[in-house]
C-alpha cells in the first residue's frame, strides 16, 4: 500500500500538554479507538450490539470526563506548574473557545449518544443512563464553563 | 517540516493513549493498595503535586536504561560507557565495574576538544598549577584573574563585537541575563523551539512573552505588526522595548536559523535580536564564526549574541557579547556576574587556547583542518542515511542530525540495539520533544574518522531495519534500472 505522508508543523503553543492534539491523525486516532472498543466489547461479552454502544458510550463518558475535566495540572514538571488550576479542556488551544477541536470534541458524545440511544431503541434503563451522561459531557464543554467551578467540587484548596 | 507517515501518527498516539491507560491504572491500583496498608506519614506535606510525576514514573522509568548513561572516559570519538543492571524492572539501576568501549554519537564533541588535545591540554594543566581549580568567589570581589580579562577579550574578537562578558554556566547565562535586558512593559517574541534556559529567562523577566512559529520569519512578521498594534496588555501603552529570541543551530531539528529575514524584519520594526549561538559557535561558518558567518550577517545587526562553550570548545560557561555600552551594564547589573562563582581559570584557559587552535594562531592548521572535517563528516553522514531511507531532519552543514523514531516503543528499541552493537546515541522523546515526534539524535564530531562513520552507518541501518524507521523508500543503488526509481516527494 503506498504509504499517505503528511506534513507535521510545529504549531506555536507552549502548553506541551495540549499541543499533540494540534498534530494531524489525532482525530482519526480517536474514532478508531472508539469503534475498536466497540468490537472489543462486542467480541469479548457475546451481548447485543446496542448494549455495547451503551457500555462503549458510558466508559468514554468516565474517560474523557476524568482525563478531560476532572484532572488538573500536566504530567510533567518542566512548566513550573503554571497550568496546576486548569483542566486539560481548559488549558487546551491555550484557553481560545469554539475552536476546530473544541468543536469536533463536542460532536462525538453527541453522535456517540445518538448511536447509543437509536441501537438500544430508546428503552428504559439505557436511555437514562446515557443520557446523564450526554448532559454532563456537553455542559462541561460549554464556553460559559471555562473555570467554573460548580458547588467547589475539584476547585483548589 | 516533517513528515509523517499516517499511519504511523494513528498508531503512535494510539501507543501512547495505552501506556497512558496502563499507567493511570497501576496509579489506581497503588492509591488503593496504598489505602489498605499502614501509612505512618501523617502531617508530611507530598514531596510532588499528586499528578505532577505520572510521566517521570509510568512512562521515563520504564526505559531509563536509555537516558543518563554514566560514562568513564572522556568523550572523544569512542567513549566507556558503564554498565548497569536493574532487578526491579528499570526503576532503580546499579552501576556494575564493567564498561564497554562505544562509538560516541551523543556528545555535543563538535571539534573534537572533549579529550586530550595536544596544544590546549598542557596549558590548561599549567594554568591549573599556577591558578586554583577554582576561584571560589564572584566576578567583583575576587574572582577576575588576568586569564579571564584575557578569554573576555578573545571571545569579543572570535565573535566579531566590542566586548563580551563570561558567566560560568551556560544555562545561567540566559536565564540570569534575560530579566536583567528586559522587564515588566517590555515584549519577547520567541521561537517556539527555544530552548528551556531561554522560556526560564523569559518567564524571570516579567515580561509579555509571545511566540512565534518555527523558524517562520513571516509568522514572525504578523506577531510583531499584531503586538506593535496592541501595545501592553490591558493599558494598550506603546511597549518599551521588544526582543526577538532566535537560536543559531535549534538543537532537536538540527535546522539553522533564517537570520538573515528575521534581522530584516527586526531592523523594520526596531525591534533588538537576540541570537543565541549554543550549538552553532565554532561548528559552523568558514572560520567557525557561527551562523553569522555562514549566512553573511553582518554582527552589527544583531544586537546580543550568546553563546556557551560546552559544546564547541571542549570547556563550560557561556559568553554574551554586544555594544560597550550593554556589557558594561550588565556588569554592573547581572546577577550571574555580581554574585555567582566565577568561571574556573583552568576552563577559561582552554577557551583561550580553543580558539587559537581554531584561528590557527597556535602555529599550525589544525583548526582549518576541524572546520573542514566535520563539514565533510555531517555532510557525507546526512546523505548515506537519507540514502538508506531514514527521516533526518536539519539543514545541510549542520552537525546535528535527528533521526525521527515517532513511535513510544521505538525509543527503547533503537538505543539498546545500537549499545548492544556498541554504538552510544542519544534519544530524545516526550517533553523535550512534541509527543508525536521522538527522535534519536546524532551528533558528528571532528574527531569521527570515516571508518568509525561508516561503521556508525552499518549500525544504524541494522538498528533501523529491526525497528522499522525507514519511513522513506530507500535510493536505489546505481547498477539498478533507472525506470524503477522511486521520486521522493
Amino acid at each position: 500500500m503506498a504509504k499517505l505522508y503528511v506534513k507535521a508543523v510545529a504549531p506555536p503553543d507552549m502548553n506541551r500538554n495540549t499541543e499533540w492534539f494540534m498534530y494531524p491523525g489525532v482525530w482519526t486516532t480517536y474514532i478508531l479507538i472508539i469503534f475498536f472498543g466497540w468490537l472489543a466489547v462486542l467480541s469479548v461479552s457475546g451481548c447485543s450490539p446496542g448494549m455495547a454502544w451503551t457500555v462503549v458510550n458510558l466508559s468514554h463518558f468516565l474517560v474523557t470526563y476524568h482525563s478531560f475535566h476532572w484532572m488538573k495540572g500536566t504530567p510533567f514538571g518542566e512548566d513550573q506548574g503554571i497550568y496546576n488550576a486548569l483542566t486539560w479542556w481548559e488549558q487546551m488551544d491555550n484557553g481560545q473557545q469554539l475552536t476546530s477541536n473544541r468543536k469536533f470534541l463536542t460532536v462525538v458524545p453527541i453522535v456517540l449518544y445518538l448511536i447509543a440511544s437509536h441501537t438500544t431503541d430508546y428503552r428504559h434503563p439505557w436511555l437514562l443512563l446515557n443520557t446523564l451522561a450526554l448532559m454532563v459531557l456537553v455542559v462541561a464543554k460549554f464556553p460559559n464553563m471555562h473555570k467554573v467551578r460548580i458547588f467547589g467540587i475539584n476547585a483548589d484548596k | 517540516m516533517i513528515t509523517i507517515p499516517y499511519l504511523t501518527a494513528v498508531s503512535t498516539y494510539f501507543s501512547y493513549g495505552l501506556l497512558f491507560a496502563f499507567g493511570q491504572l497501576r496509579d489506581y491500583s497503588r492509591r488503593i493498595f496504598d489505602w489498605w496498608s499502614a501509612n505512618n506519614l501523617h502531617g508530611y506535606a507530598p514531596i510532588c503535586l499528586a499528578h505532577e510525576d505520572f510521566y517521570i514514573r509510568r512512562l521515563y522509568h520504564r526505559i531509563q536504561d536509555c537516558f543518563g548513561r554514566p560514562i568513564s572516559s572522556a568523550p572523544d570519538a569512542w567513549v566507556d560507557v558503564v554498565e548497569r543492571f536493574s532487578n526491579d524492572n528499570n526503576k532503580t539501576l546499579k552501576r556494575t565495574t564493567k564498561s564497554t568501549r562505544c562509538l560516541n554519537l551523543g556528545s555535543y564533541n563538535y571539534l573534537g576538544f572533549g579529550s586530550y588535545d595536544e596544544y590546549c591540554t598542557p596549558l590548561v594543566i599549567d594554568s591549573l598549577k599556577k591558578f586554583s581549580p577554582s576561584t571560589c568567589s564572584s566576578r567583583v570581589d575576587a574572582g577576575t584573574t588576568s586569564v579571564h580579562a584575557e578569554l573576555e577579550e578573545c571571545v569579543a574578537k572570535y565573535v566579531g563585537k566590542p566586548a563580551a562578558i563570561v558567566t560560568g554556566m551556560g544555562y545561567a547565562t540566559n536565564s540570569a541575563i534575560i530579566p536583567v535586558l528586559i522587564g515588566k512593559g517590555g515584549l519577547i517574541i520567541s521561537d517556539s523551539l527555544n530552548h528551556t534556559s531561554i522560556v526560564n529567562g523569559a518567564r524571570g523577566s516579567g515580561a509579555t512573552i509571545r511566540v512565534f512559529q518555527h523558524n517562520t520569519p513571516a509568522h514572525l512578521e504578523r506577531v510583531l505588526k499584531e503586538q506593535i498594534a496592541e501595545g501592553q496588555p490591558r493599558t494598550h501603552r506603546p511597549w518599551k522595548k521588544i526582543m526577538v529570541v532566535v537560536e543559531g543551530i535549534y538543537s532537536m531539528e538540527g535546522e539553522i536559523c533564517q537570520l538573515p529575514e528575521i534581522v530584516s524584519i527586526c531592523k523594520k520594526y526596531k525591534a533588538y535580536v537576540y541570537l543565541d549561538e549554543a550549538h552553532s559557535i565554532g561548528a559552523i561558518g568558514k572560520t567557525g564564526r557561527g551562523v553569522c558567518e555562514l549566512l553573511g550577517v553582518d554582527t552589527a545587526d544583531v544586537d546580543i549574541m550568546m553563546g556557551t562553550f560546552t559544546k564547541s570548545f571542549g570547556s563550560c560557561g557561556g559568553y554574551i557579547a554586544g555594544s560597550k555600552d550593554l556589557i558594561q551594564y550588565l556588569k554592573y547589573q547581572c546577577p550571574a556576574h555580581l554574585y555567582a562563582t566565577s568561571i574556573s581559570t583552568p576552563s577559561a584557559q582552554q577557551i583561550i587556547s580553543a580558539v587559537k587552535v581554531i584561528l590557527g594562531e597556535d602555529g599550525s592548521n589544525r583548526g582549518a583542518q576541524k572546520l573542514a572535517r566535520i563539514r565533510e563528516n555531517s555532510n557525507f553522514f546526512r546523505a548515506e542515511l537519507q540514502k538508506m531511507g531514514f527521516e533526518v531532519l536539519g539543514d545541510n552543514d549542520s552537525p546535528v542530525m535527528p533521526i525521527m523514531l515517532y513511535n513510544p516503543a521505538k525509543i527503547p528499541a533503537f538505543s539498546r540495539e545500537c549499545l548492544r552493537e556498541n554504538v552510544a546515541v542519544v534519544v530524545v522523546g516526550f517533553p523535550a520533544t512534541p509527543l508525536l515526534l521522538a527522535r534519536a539524535r546524532i551528533c558528528i564530531s571532528a574527531s569521527h574518522s570515516r571508518e568509525d562513520l561508516i561503521k556508525a552507518l552499518q549500525v544504524i541501518s541494522k538498528a533501523g531495519d529491526l525497528t522499522g524507521i525507514k519511513y522513506f523508500p530507500a535510493a536505489p543503488k546505481k547498477q539498478e534500472e533507472v525506470k524503477d526509481t522511486i521520486k521522493l516527494d
